[in-house]
């Protein structure tokens, strides 16, 4: 080949491979535009109302019930010693003590020394209610409008990943702390553009593994896909050609046969697990946040997911039960730590290649209500007050800044709807995301407020 | 004059007659004919709880009890994927003695009359012609289907999700 043609045909080459569109397995038909920060994102849904007060600034009975006794029960997360006054907040002493004895910590070093934590961020809009706030937080869109018992109007980061990242469905899981308060509704939208056919896969693990599983799950007879379940395929598949005129199906979420018969396998298994006591949960294990962790970690072993959403509630005791709130609050931390440890030392495919977000769905008020608990301490509501608006993100892994802290009462820095950016900004796929113009004007990726 | 008078006279009478004559009425004896509907009419999603107790009712032939109702439909609620949900609670029932299913050896005395006894039970109707003839002919021909992998494929099936 001559010269000349040699560097006609590859400058002809270079054109048409930078020109023409690449179709990747899901459909979508550009690489992203952004580069990959993590291989892994884990969200915990820090849920149910934490007040700034006994999170961030550690004032345990300080700024709530007029003690001056102040300390960090979530020192896992947080640097700071702990209470010595008054101890409620752990487990039952042996000689009776209701709460007496602290939780062990789990990591040796904090979360905020490994990360960066934006110590007051802000829920700027809407009412500051359960439904809403989980549904900005996966979606980054304040759904002021949102009913209570419909899927979040904008696109879950779910979705976003799934069609724009490419990730197929057991990539992506929201595992829930319950079936109330719509949970179940939050891993995918009614957006039109986008739907169940990009959801995530859901457990709420306390239902499934639970009572309800037991008597109607455990032992079911799962198809060997190479035998039965061909011949049932086959059945179907006529069945549903005969019925496909109408355009109906039973609503899922697209696995894959192959995706399908692994979380039977996976549901299998934990039900074994279970019957082993092999399950991973913590350390203490007697709050439901606490067991919907350890299935959550089952769920991280069998399927090393790109993205997972975990939901904890039990804080929300608050609104009747103060010491309960601690104690839960102390848990809340504990189930962190335990979840982080295990991601570092029992999964390999994700250890130092997967960023843990952490973020409460809303504050709770500043002013208590007039219900007392056991310890005669006020309980506090989340009525859309200004300090049920404080809140922060905690943010941790590789390409995070370690030991850094981003903003202050007088300054905060971070909106609730942000986190649904940050996550497409790991993935690479931001300015897609953000073209899209789906999310909370004010949103804005957290690497880009440091 | 005399015709005018007779005329109008005799097209009084014809009135009279046209209007008196009724019209003979043909009864046609015909075989009684069960109708049930066709699945185009099925377009409207089952609630979880529907689904469920028309599942169980299909399956045992006896009405779920309101706490199993409860605890299944929870259940399903606990899992995102309804296909998986449906299909692995199915797939326990039919772990279960007491389900009401015809043998191997009653679905092969009679295939064509068990395909159309499936799709009363399951779809509330009789197959097509096509319908009938497909699944008979596929059950004959592979020995390894079992009433349960019929079962289990016409309640797993789209149609069984709609009314």
């Amino acid at each position: 080949m001559k010269r000349r043609d040699f560097i006609k045909k590859a400058a002809l080459t270079t054109a048409g491979t930078i020109s023409m569109p690449y179709i990747l397995p899901t459909g979508r038909l550009f690489a992203s535009t952004g580069s990959q920060m993590a291989g892994h994102v884990i969200f915990v849904m820090f849920a149910g109302g934490v007040r700034q007060q006994e999170s961030m600034g550690k004032k345990y009975l300080a700024e709530s019930q007029g003690l001056d006794i102040e300390g960090n029960i979530m020192y896992n997360m947080l640097a700071g010693d702990a209470p010595e006054l008054k101890i409620v907040y752990g487990v039952d002493t042996t000689d009776g003590q209701p709460g007496g004895q602290p939780i062990d910590r789990i990591l040796n070093t904090t979360l905020e020394k490994q990360g960066t934590l934006f110590k007051e961020v802000r829920y700027t809009h809407g009412g500051t209610g359960h439904f809403v706030g989980l549904s900005t937080g996966v979606s980054g869109y304040y759904g002021i409008t949102q009913g209570l018992q419909g899927r979040p109007q904008h696109p879950t980061i779910f979705e976003y990943l799934r069609r724009h990242a490419g990730l197929k469905a057991t990539d992506t899981w929201f595992i829930g702390n319950g079936i109330n308060n719509s949970t179940p509704l939050l891993n995918y939208s009614a957006h039109p553009d986008y739907g169940r056919q990009y959801g995530a896969n859901f457990f709420a693990p306390n239902v499934t593994f639970g009572q309800q599983g037991q008597d109607h799950l455990k032992g079911f007879l799962n198809f060997h896909p190479d035998e039965e379940m061909s011949r049932i395929d086959e059945m179907r598949e006529f069945l549903n050609h005969a019925y496909l005129a109408n355009g109906h199906e039973i609503p899922h979420l697209y696995n894959t046969d192959e995706e399908r018969y692994n979380i039977k396998q996976f549901i299998e298994n934990t039900f074994e697990q279970l019957d082993n006591n092999q399950i991973a949960f913590p350390p203490v294990v007697d709050n439901g946040d606490l067991s919907t962790i350890g299935y959550a970690t089952e769920v991280l072993k069998w399927f090393k997911p790109k993205m997972m959403v975990i939901n904890m509630f039990a804080v929300d005791s608050c609104h009747s039960n103060y010491t309960g709130y601690l104690k839960s609050l102390h848990r809340a931390d504990h189930a962190v730590g335990h979840l982080w440890k295990f991601i570092q030392e029992e999964v390999p495919e994700m250890a130092n290649d997967t960023v843990m977000i952490v973020m409460p769905e809303h504050g709770r008020n500043y002013e208590s209500n007039a219900i007392t608990d056991v310890n005669d301490w006020f309980a506090f509501d989340h009525d859309s007050d200004a300090n049920s608006r404080r809140i922060f993100t905690q943010m941790v892994g590789p390409c995070v800044d370690a030991n850094l802290i981003v903003g202050d009462e007088n300054n905060p820095v971070g909106n609730a709807a942000d986190v649904v950016p940050t996550i497409a900004d790991i993935f690479g796929i931001k300015n897609e995301v953000f073209a899209k113009g789906l999310l909370h004007p004010e949103a804005m990726s957290l690497f880009d407020r440091i | 004059m005399k015709i005018i008078r007779y005329s109008g006279l005799v097209f009084f009478f014809l009135l009279i007659i046209t209007i008196a004559c009724k019209e003979e009425q043909y009864v046609y004896e015909v075989n009684e004919v069960e109708v049930n509907p066709n699945n185009s009419g099925k377009n409207k999603e089952k609630s979880v709880s529907q689904f469920i107790s028309i599942l169980y009712a299909n399956m045992y032939q006896k009405a779920l009890s309101p706490d199993d109702l409860v605890e299944i439909t929870e259940l399903i609620a606990s899992i995102g994927d309804k296909k998986i949900a449906y299909e692995t609670v199915l797939a326990k029932m039919i772990t279960d003695p007491d389900i009401k299913i015809p043998t191997n050896g009653e679905m092969r005395s009679n295939i064509e009359q068990f395909v159309i006894e499936t799709y009363k039970r399951f779809y509330v109707r009789l197959p097509t012609e096509a319908e009938k003839t497909y699944l008979t002919n596929y059950i004959e021909s592979n020995p390894d289907v079992t009433p349960i992998l019929v079962y289990f494929s016409f309640a797993t099936a789209n149609e069984y999700n709609y009314y």
